[in-house]
């Protein structure tokens, strides 16, 4: 996403080896330099990517990954085969996409409106404040959610029986599940996600306001018209790092929030891997359904990433 | 600063106070949203335990104990796990700083292979093996159910590593490794004597992103950690906070000495999962308010687009 201001090497015709000999050498530290971390990719990363052949195997811890024999598609046959393949599908679907319909908006919003805070300490307290939930563990926050949800002693519930309704089974009713999933995402991560356009928003000139001022411009009009589209390009950046996420979502989130009442709709792609996976040990079978789930995760990203390069020149790539 | 000043002294319109005032009553409103859950945490933590239960502890503190924090002195399990997510923590955050400062500062310099580096680092973003091929593969690595994979695991970040290296080669002029290379200086010496004495700011950025994801993650050692013994906080702190229930030998361990009766144990143990609360998040807030500056920063770097 950012690039360093070395020139470009240049480009010559045919390949000099002595040249190339020279700078191997020239350069070896830096080779050592990158090792540690070359070494950490291909342990953490590339082995697992070529685990991904356990897709189209029926893994025996005997045999290995390697080892394993290949039965093509097999386990994705099943998987789209399976009653179960539908729902879950639809479920991480329309979990992610709610969220990001909420929180994608909610940190641009309140950032224009943090921007025109007048007081420089109220803002700088503000700012301060709104940050912290972002350092609230997910495990801590589904217990505080478990906590406050609670049907009877819930803070939640106790402000509802209050004002006359009638107590809710938040946790245990798949209608409220993604309301709870959603809204907790939202308490917690946008406050810290106005901090970019906070920053996108310190760099406009000064003057463009005062211009804007002097032809009668109000606040609104404003933001409107200079800060909005300001920070529209780091927004639009967000949405394709965020369109990954259809497809995957904040799983362990998901498991923490689980409970055996909410299943109908808790249960995602990314909870029914890791529970038939590693917990019924259906290795293969679970790496297949991984499998899809990134590779449609990957199409997302590319798919935006080139509209949005087509409709407004914006792009990481 | 001229302008500035008389920018605040332009007479505001009506329709921009009536937004200035709104503007003022809407964060009110977002900042009481965002305390508040918290607040409550804090207060029923030192409440009595019975008003807490019946939900009463909703503004203030009511009839002030401390009974939740002695009980959770005597939690081993708990301080256990404590100590452990200080190793995770520390180990994997003094690794994937120095790995993360080494690559950074090679991928600062122009070298053969240098793109081929930088597509397989960020390829990872998009595209990984998923949860069971990474299972199987740590599992015949040997790193099954080892402590070192707590510290390993995703010791490095991507994201990290490009804000390490936007850092370094913005900050860090060209002319002053041509100038140490002619004083006889080679990489390693550069590296160690300039390079991160000069990189203060981003490895404070570098350290405060790794050791909070490290202190917050639970589920490496729900996956990689069979044997309990040693699980970090977190994962701890997940049986206690999302099955509701503290387990019976985890309340044996608290109330040996001073049993009573169930229904004042249960009560009992339930403030103690307020306490388990601040005392698992009071690290990592505290390590915010103290090093804000460099959070801030960090995402500032990594929205600079070269």
């Amino acid at each position: 996403m950012s690039t360093t201001n070395a020139p470009v090497a240049k480009r010559e015709k045919g390949i000099n080896w002595a040249q190339i000999r020279r700078r191997l050498i020239r350069d070896w530290q830096l080779y050592i330099f990158v090792l540690p971390a070359l070494i950490y990719y291909i342990v953490f990363h590339y082995m697992p990517l070529y685990g991904i052949q356990i897709a189209f195997k029926d893994y025996k811890a005997v045999l290995g990954i390697q080892g394993s024999e290949w039965v093509g598609l097999k386990h994705f046959k099943e998987f789209f085969g399976s009653y179960l393949a539908w729902p879950l599908i639809k479920n991480t679907l329309l979990l992610n996409l709610y969220g990001l319909l909420w929180s994608f908006p909610i940190p641009v919003i309140l950032a224009l409106f943090l921007n025109r805070l007048g007081s420089a300490k109220f803002k700088k307290f503000t700012q301060t404040v709104i940050y912290i939930p972002h350092f609230v563990s997910t495990v801590v926050l589904a217990g505080m959610l478990y906590i406050f949800l609670d049907p009877t002693n819930g803070f939640i519930n106790i402000l509802i029986s209050a004002l006359g309704g009638t107590p809710q089974y938040f946790m245990a009713e798949p209608g409220w599940f993604r309301t709870v999933f959603i809204a907790s995402a939202v308490w917690q991560s946008s406050g810290w996600g106005t901090i970019i356009y906070i920053a996108a928003l310190t760099a406009v000139d000064q003057e463009l306001y005062e211009s804007a001022k002097i032809d009668g411009a109000s606040i609104l009009q404003q933001i409107f018209f200079i800060d909005l589209p300001t920070i529209v390009p780091m927004a639009m950046m967000m949405l394709i790092l965020n369109s990954g996420s259809i497809m995957n979502g904040n799983m362990q989130k998901t498991l923490l929030l689980q409970t055996a009442g909410n299943k109908a709709t808790s249960n995602t792609i990314g909870v029914y891997v890791y529970t038939m996976g590693l917990t019924n040990a259906q290795f293969s079978y679970t790496a297949a359904i991984g499998l899809f789930q990134n590779v449609i995760s990957f199409i997302m990203v590319m798919t935006v990433n080139k509209i949005t390069k087509e409709a407004s020149s914006i792009s990481m790539f | 600063m001229a302008k500035e000043k008389t920018s605040t002294h332009i007479k505001l319109t009506r329709s921009d106070r009536i937004f200035t005032v709104c503007n003022y009553f809407f964060w009110g409103i977002i900042l009481l949203i965002v305390i508040y859950p918290l607040y409550l945490i804090v207060i029923s933590s030192v409440s009595d335990p019975y008003a807490v239960l019946n939900g009463e502890v909703l503004l203030y503190p009511v009839d002030f104990s401390w009974i939740g924090y002695e009980k959770i002195m005597k939690y081993t399990t708990l301080w256990r796990s404590y100590g452990w997510a200080f190793v995770y923590t520390i180990g994997g955050t003094a690794i994937g700083i120095f790995f993360t400062m080494l690559l950074a500062y090679a991928l600062s310099n122009r070298f053969i292979g240098k793109g081929l580096i930088n597509f397989m680092i960020v390829f990872t973003m998009f595209f990984s093996g998923g949860l069971i091929p990474t299972f199987l593969v740590m599992r015949d690595l040997g790193l099954y159910n080892k402590p070192i994979i707590m510290v390993l695991m995703g010791a490095m970040s991507v994201w990290n590593t490009m804000i390490a290296r936007t850092y370094i080669s913005s900050n860090i002029p060209r002319e002053l490794y041509e100038a140490a290379s002619i004083d006889g200086s080679d990489h390693f010496r550069y590296f160690f004597r300039i390079v991160l004495p000069l990189s203060g700011t981003i490895i404070a950025v570098l350290s405060v992103y790794y050791a909070v994801a490290k202190w917050n993650d639970y589920f490496t050692a729900l996956v990689y950690l069979r044997d309990n013994t040693y699980w970090p906080l977190q994962t701890v702190l997940r049986q206690i906070l999302a099955s509701l229930t503290v387990s019976a030998g985890d309340v044996a361990e608290m109330f040996a000495d001073d049993y009573t009766d169930v229904a004042e144990t249960l009560r009992v143990s339930n403030v103690v999962k307020y306490c388990a609360i601040i005392i698992s998040t009071v690290p990592a807030v505290i390590l915010y308010l103290f090093m804000q500056e460099y959070f801030v920063k960090g995402v500032m770097i990594g929205s600079v687009k070269g």
